[in-house]
């Protein structure tokens, strides 16, 4: 407690806490018997104002009382615009001048007084995003992936050990560790209902997703960013962008990430410009380093078998995480599970409340590489480990942001060096 | 109370001849079908016949209320409408075809068609052969509409009362179903495994349709105007699924939709609202 309220009088300025103090009387007459801190007013600022970012940021306002957007940053002028005006509607107080557009508007809501940030842009942005939210002294809600390469991965790393050593909470949007089917069952798992872990399977197989048609009027830079999914150094590909959801759930069983992988994968049905260079299938056997392998499938094709899901087989029992356990132990998940979007924030907001900051950057980086690496594997041809992602100097970032030409990256052949 | 029990009990035992099909279930309604294909795919689906008359149906506005009301005769979906047919709607399957491969210049038809979902919207159900939900009320009449255009004839949603007498098919009651008779025409919460099922494992009502109640709810147009599922579903205990049940939308059926504005065609949380379409003669 006391070292967030140290934190916020360093941050903000004498004026500022000069005039907050007559408003302070009221506030603890307000909250009667509530120690202060514990529901005092907190500020949202959300980068990335898609319909994601929006709804997270309604998502957060929901979560607890007294928690308000109050700035909100776009690349886009008009996508930050409706933003304001769609929170606005529901609650929000953003004011004409908190609302931010352009390659450096997060630069500016990071200088607002915000307490908590929602970085919600295309993932290829979150490790400039998140050092610049922790340099700034904000507690962050992150949606994942949290990097689409080795290097930013690492930077992501980094910065989330600084959050801690600040008492910075942060909170992925990994929403299946706040939701309470996946929390109930993996304890179970881990409190050994079904023995020792001997295989594990990840699945994230769907149609494809939008597209966003280029316009005469875009540059190339504009155009990929509007079409983001679709161009590997902003979503890192689906098995980053969207399968990381499955693999982060191994993880957190397994309480660990695999030490090596070895993948294949292909671009067989989308193969137009408009699907930039991202693949639309992998499958990756990733191995853990007690032995353990994981099957992991992703595929974006119309038209063929789905499945969104994750399974554990132990030497007692099986489980699909989620609320089912077969075997010697059987049990199943039939209490309530609240919405995990709203959750998510909830749980943030309360550990900033009670000043015990949770940190679940290195959970989410973790995940996030352990995509990156079966990518990376898929796009080679060869075994990639965990060792050479973390020394690696992939770097997919362009030289500047800045709106002009920007040739699409080579789709990935494997066994060809690129 | 117990008089209502007795008198459905003899209208069921009454009908008991023309409600089991001796045999093979009809492969057609008595009143004839036909099989509506979808040009550019492999596709097809069975639409009945139901005859004109006149049925006294459940009143929403006042419980256990009925109006009397007289239909035209109509053709309707021999069952809910599956994944297969929704699938070609909403991934553009039927323009594939005419599509260069590798060179897709998008729609050509300019039909609105639903947004790409986030996941899997068929929940590991099941897809061929089961019916599509977690659809919202718009997109089931987006469909009815791409139907229409698509072949010509007049596509559209049941009207509540339309799609009561298609499901009553002069036999049961505007009320709860004796559960023995239920089990075997429906899938609901007791025998459903909390899924949905494939379209048409249950034996079909006399007029030839099958799942009308359970499996997926279905969505009508209601007679106040309102969106109304009706029939109950896989989800709902015996009790609910009958040929009055009737469910509104509410803000839980898309809560965790993490998207805002929320999606107008898919809602995250019901995935026990299917629909099947009607056919003007």
């Amino acid at each position: 407690m006391r070292r967030e309220d140290e934190r916020k009088t360093t941050r903000r300025d004498f004026l500022k806490k000069a005039g907050l103090a007559a408003g302070t009387i009221t506030a603890i007459s307000l909250v009667g018997n509530v120690r202060s801190g514990e529901t005092g007013p907190l500020k949202v600022g959300l980068v990335g104002c898609g319909g994601r970012g929006t709804g997270a940021a309604l998502d957060c306002m929901q979560a607890a009382p007294n928690v308000k957007v109050t700035a909100v940053a776009d690349l886009f002028r008009e996508r930050a615009e409706a933003a304001k005006k769609r929170l606005n509607e529901q609650g929000a107080e953003i004011k004409d001048d908190h609302v931010f557009h352009g390659f450096d508007a997060y630069k500016q809501l990071m200088e607002t007084d915000v307490d908590i940030v929602i970085l919600a842009t295309p993932p290829g942005f979150r490790p400039d995003h998140f050092e610049a939210a922790v340099n700034a002294r904000k507690h962050v809600f992150m949606e994942k992936p949290i990097a689409v390469d080795p290097v930013g991965c690492r930077r992501v790393m980094a910065a989330g050990e600084k959050a801690k050593e600040l008492g910075l909470a942060v909170v992925a949007g990994t929403q299946r560790r706040h939701q309470k089917s996946y929390i109930e069952t993996i304890n179970r798992i881990k409190d050994g209902a079904i023995g020792d872990i001997a295989a594990a399977r990840a699945y994230w197989c769907q149609g494809g997703l939008w597209v966003v048609e280029r316009r005469p009027e875009w540059s190339d830079m504009e155009w990929q960013i509007r079409n983001w999914l679709y161009f590997t150094w902003l979503s890192g590909d689906h098995i980053v962008e969207q399968h990381i959801h499955n693999l982060d759930v191994i993880n957190w069983v397994m309480g660990t990430h695999p030490v090596r992988a070895m993948g294949m994968g292909g671009r067989q049905v989308r193969t137009a410009p408009k699907y930039g260079n991202i693949y639309d299938h992998f499958t990756v056997d990733y191995e853990y380093p007690n032995g353990v392998h994981m099957l992991s499938m992703c595929r974006q094709i119309d038209g063929c078998a789905n499945i969104v899901a994750e399974f554990v087989v132990g030497t007692k029992g099986s489980s699909n995480c989620s609320g089912n356990i077969w075997g010697q132990n059987p049990w199943q998940y039939r209490g309530p599970n609240p919405n995990p979007y709203v959750e998510e924030h909830k749980d943030l907001i309360e550990s900033i409340r009670k000043g015990e900051p949770i940190n679940e950057t290195q959970a989410v980086a973790e995940s996030t590489m352990t995509a990156i690496m079966g990518r990376e594997s898929a796009y080679t041809g060869k075994v990639v480990t965990w060792d050479e992602m973390m020394r690696s100097d992939l770097s997919l970032a362009p030289k500047e942001y800045k709106f002009g030409p920007l040739p699409v990256a080579p789709v990935a052949m494997p066994g060809r060096p690129m | 109370m117990r008089r209502l029990c007795l008198f459905v009990i003899l209208i069921l035992s009454g009908c008991g001849i023309s409600w089991i099909s001796r045999g093979k279930p009809h492969k057609a309604g008595p009143f004839g079908s036909y099989s509506q294909e979808i040009s550019g795919t492999l596709v097809k689906f069975e639409m009945v016949r139901i005859p004109g008359g006149t049925c006294e149906v459940s009143d929403p506005s006042s419980p256990g209320g009925k109006r009397k009301m007289k239909f035209k005769g109509f053709w309707i979906g021999k069952t809910e409408v599956r994944w297969d047919e929704y699938d070609v709607f909403m991934y553009g399957l039927d323009l594939i075809s005419k599509i260069k491969e590798g060179e897709e210049t998008g729609e050509e038809d300019a039909i609105s068609r639903p947004s790409r979902p986030y996941g899997n919207p068929d929940r590991g159900f099941g897809h061929e052969g089961y019916p599509a939900i977690g659809i919202t009320f718009y997109a089931a009449e987006q469909f009815c509409n791409w139907l229409s255009r698509k072949t010509g004839r007049k596509y559209r949603l049941p009207t509540e009362a339309e799609w009561e007498y298609a499901c009553r098919a002069g036999v049961l009651p505007p009320g709860p179903v004796d559960k023995k008779l239920l089990d075997r025409i429906a899938w609901f919460e007791e025998n459903s495994e909390g899924k949905t099922h494939r379209v048409g494992e249950k034996e079909p009502n006399p007029w030839g349709l099958h799942d009308m109640l359970g499996n997926a709810a279905e969505w009508c147009v209601g007679m106040d105007g309102r969106p109304v599922l009706r029939g109950g579903s896989y989800k709902d205990p015996a009790s609910d699924v009958h040929p009055a049940a009737r469910q509104y939308q509410t803000p839980e059926w898309n809560a965790s939709d993490p998207q805002f504005p929320k999606s107008k065609w898919w809602l995250s949380d019901a995935p026990f609202a299917g629909f099947r379409v009607l056919c003007e003669e």
